[in-house]
């Protein structure tokens, strides 16, 4: 049992009669890397505005480090919520220079250090006015590690960036999560989160419908009936193997695109997928490609919401 | 408290770094002291052996009054208050606007209170950082007005003589009632949540809410008129009218600044009796004492500290 560096009890947040957040309860343990799942609205921004000491709870309460928030604890903590925001008339360098003064005690050599990781260094001179959304991204990494935060808050960090760019923040973040910082990240981009996180909080409507580990998540759809778009080389054999239903099999359902070019799909059980795919190459259909369509945590999560009753 | 100091090191690197701070800074310390010695050359050449200094004015006076080096210094402290909206206004709401407005302009303060948790050092130390850059350029302006006057010394024939002490004590003051339009400033930034919006209501509000005060006082108890009640009703129309200046923030605001033109004002029609007992001698401000003045500001200070400190602690960062 590790040590528990950020947690969450109870916490409400009411704007009016609507609930942002609805007794929300989390504990991170430290030198975990957690994903924080949710469509838009779900109440992620929310909570981790409360964690980071920004809003208020209505009710409940935060703890960073073992003390209160808003509290001392906070000073460990580096933030990227939302996009992040910079004095535009002030350069790269000089907005990482001012935040280091907030902070006290971080050398010039920090700052290029930390330039350096998010391949920044030659860009810092600029005013941050002239930057691009990514060069914004990866100069937010930069100032939240500045002080070389014990943990991490990062809201959709991705946001906005080529897929190249989205490379480098995860690999930036890989390494980070090496040196035993504790990182909770939120992003709507589930297929990053999978490639980069153990263990999954997911929160819909305000309420935490998932807590556990990112195969625990996706074993969930193993047991459901899944979509499986199927390819061969001859196409027109895989449609007549299929309408049969001795190679079909039972609970197997075929839905057919119109058109020569049209997709095969079959609804069926995951774990029938293999004594399907056994049947059609002994009624010789040579397949190409099977794809379990939503065969990953996305699929996962939808199918999650989909059990609390939110359309996918 | 180190939290706070820290605040104020972070805001005085971003503070020197806005455009806006030479900008006031080119006004006040090179085009005021600029002017000053030039209308004074000009007055000297135009005016001296001419009929006005035949029949009584006397130039050196003037000039040693105004372009002498403390004459030109009473003048660089004297001119902004004089103007309207006022030079100070303009200055204070500036740099409140790039301390407190820009955060929300730019969604900085989720970056700020995340670096700095504590709001109260926050808060504070954005505002003494503002008064620091406040005195920075009060500072300047003594300095670079000082030096126009000594540079006059050689052509109008002023002098160095003068009560020092005494101007220093009145830039001093000013800057400190200075810090009072920096809350107020805040506050209403801050409340409002537009920086324009709230330069605007910091130029104007104090004068509104004074006048529609003025009217209500001058209204209320005022009864039905007849021969018998007229003298009364207008001898205490005149009481209030001359009394409610004394704790106007506008009045008591510029005081220190404004009362260095009390010598010059008392050579003219001011110095009439009949002005001084007019209520019109209240509205210039010429019944105020810097004592007064200095604890009306304390008590506008600690109400609209009070309300900022309050509003920035409990509202929630969007």
């Amino acid at each position: 049992m590790g040590v528990t560096v950020l947690a969450a009890h109870n916490l409400v947040k009411r704007y009016g009669r609507f609930t942002a957040v609805d007794h929300v309860d989390l504990s991170i343990e430290r030198g975990e890397l957690v994903g924080f799942l949710g469509p838009n609205g779900a109440g992620k921004t929310t909570t981790l505005r409360m964690l980071a000491g920004l809003i208020r709870p209505t009710s409940g309460s935060a703890e960073v480090l073992g003390g209160p928030v808003p509290g001392p604890g906070l000073r460990r903590v580096g933030t990227m919520i939302e996009e992040p925001s910079f004095y535009p008339y002030l350069s790269g360098r000089d907005n990482l220079r001012y935040a280091s003064l907030l902070h006290g005690d971080i050398t010039e050599q920090r700052i290029d250090e930390v330039l350096a990781f998010v391949r920044m260094e030659n860009a810092a001179q600029k005013k941050v006015r002239a930057y691009s959304q990514g060069m914004r991204q990866r100069l937010g990494l930069a100032r939240a590690l500045l002080h070389k935060p014990d943990i991490l808050l990062l809201d959709e960090p991705t946001n906005g960036l080529d897929p190249v760019g989205i490379a480098e923040i995860r690999e930036n973040l890989r390494t980070v999560a090496q040196q035993g910082v504790t990182v909770l990240i939120s992003s709507h981009i589930l297929s990053e989160l999978e490639k980069l996180v153990t263990r999954v909080v997911a929160i819909e409507r305000g309420s935490i419908r998932y807590d556990g580990s990112l195969r625990g998540l996706v074993s969930r759809m193993e047991e459901r009936v899944v979509m499986v778009r199927i390819e061969a080389i001859d196409a027109e054999k895989l449609r007549s193997a299929l309408q049969d239903d001795a190679v079909r099999g039972d609970d197997v359902s075929l839905h057919l695109s119109s058109g020569p070019e049209g997709l095969t799909r079959v609804e069926l059980a995951h774990q029938a997928i293999p004594d399907l795919l056994r049947r059609l190459l002994n009624h010789g259909v040579d397949v190409t490609e099977v794809h379990a369509e939503g065969d990953d945590l996305e699929g996962a999560y939808l199918r999650l919401l989909q059990e609390d009753g939110r359309p996918s | 408290m180190k939290a706070m100091l820290r605040v104020i090191r972070a805001e005085w690197f971003k503070g020197i770094r806005k455009r806006r701070l030479y900008v006031l800074a080119g006004l006040w310390w090179v085009l005021l002291p600029v002017l000053t010695i030039s209308l004074a050359r000009v007055f000297q050449v135009n005016v001296t052996g001419s009929f006005l200094d035949e029949t009584g004015l006397v130039v050196q006076t003037t000039l040693q009054a105004l372009a002498s080096p403390l004459g030109a210094a009473q003048v660089a402290l004297a001119m902004p208050a004089f103007l309207s909206p006022s030079a100070y206004v303009l200055a204070v709401t500036l740099l409140v606007a790039a301390a407190i407005g820009e955060e929300r302009t730019h969604n900085m303060w989720k970056t700020t209170l995340v670096a700095a948790p504590s709001r109260l050092a926050v808060l504070w130390g954005k505002l003494i950082a503002v008064q620091l850059q406040l005195g920075a350029l009060t500072l300047g302006a003594f300095l670079t007005s000082v030096l126009a006057g000594a540079i006059g010394t050689m052509f109008l024939g002023t002098t160095w003589q003068g009560n020092w002490g005494s101007l220093l004590g009145l830039y001093l003051q000013q800057w400190g009632h200075l810090f009072t339009l920096t809350l107020f400033a805040g506050l209403l930034i801050f409340v409002l949540r537009n920086v324009t919006l709230g330069i605007v209501a910091t130029f104007f509000l104090p004068a509104l809410i004074e006048g529609l005060y003025s009217i209500w006082q001058a209204t209320v108890g005022f009864q039905p008129l007849n021969r018998f009640n007229a003298l009364f009703q207008a001898l205490e129309l005149q009481r209030t009218l001359e009394s409610l200046p004394r704790w106007f923030l506008t009045s008591n605001l510029y005081f220190p600044a404004r009362s260095t033109a009390e010598p010059l004002l008392s050579q003219g029609f001011t110095a009439d009796p009949e002005f001084q007992s007019s209520p019109f001698a209240s509205l210039l401000g010429s019944d105020l004492t810097l004592m007064h003045s200095a604890w009306v500001m304390l008590g506008y200070a600690v109400v609209f500290g009070g309300l900022l400190t309050w509003a920035f602690l409990r509202r929630d960062v969007s």
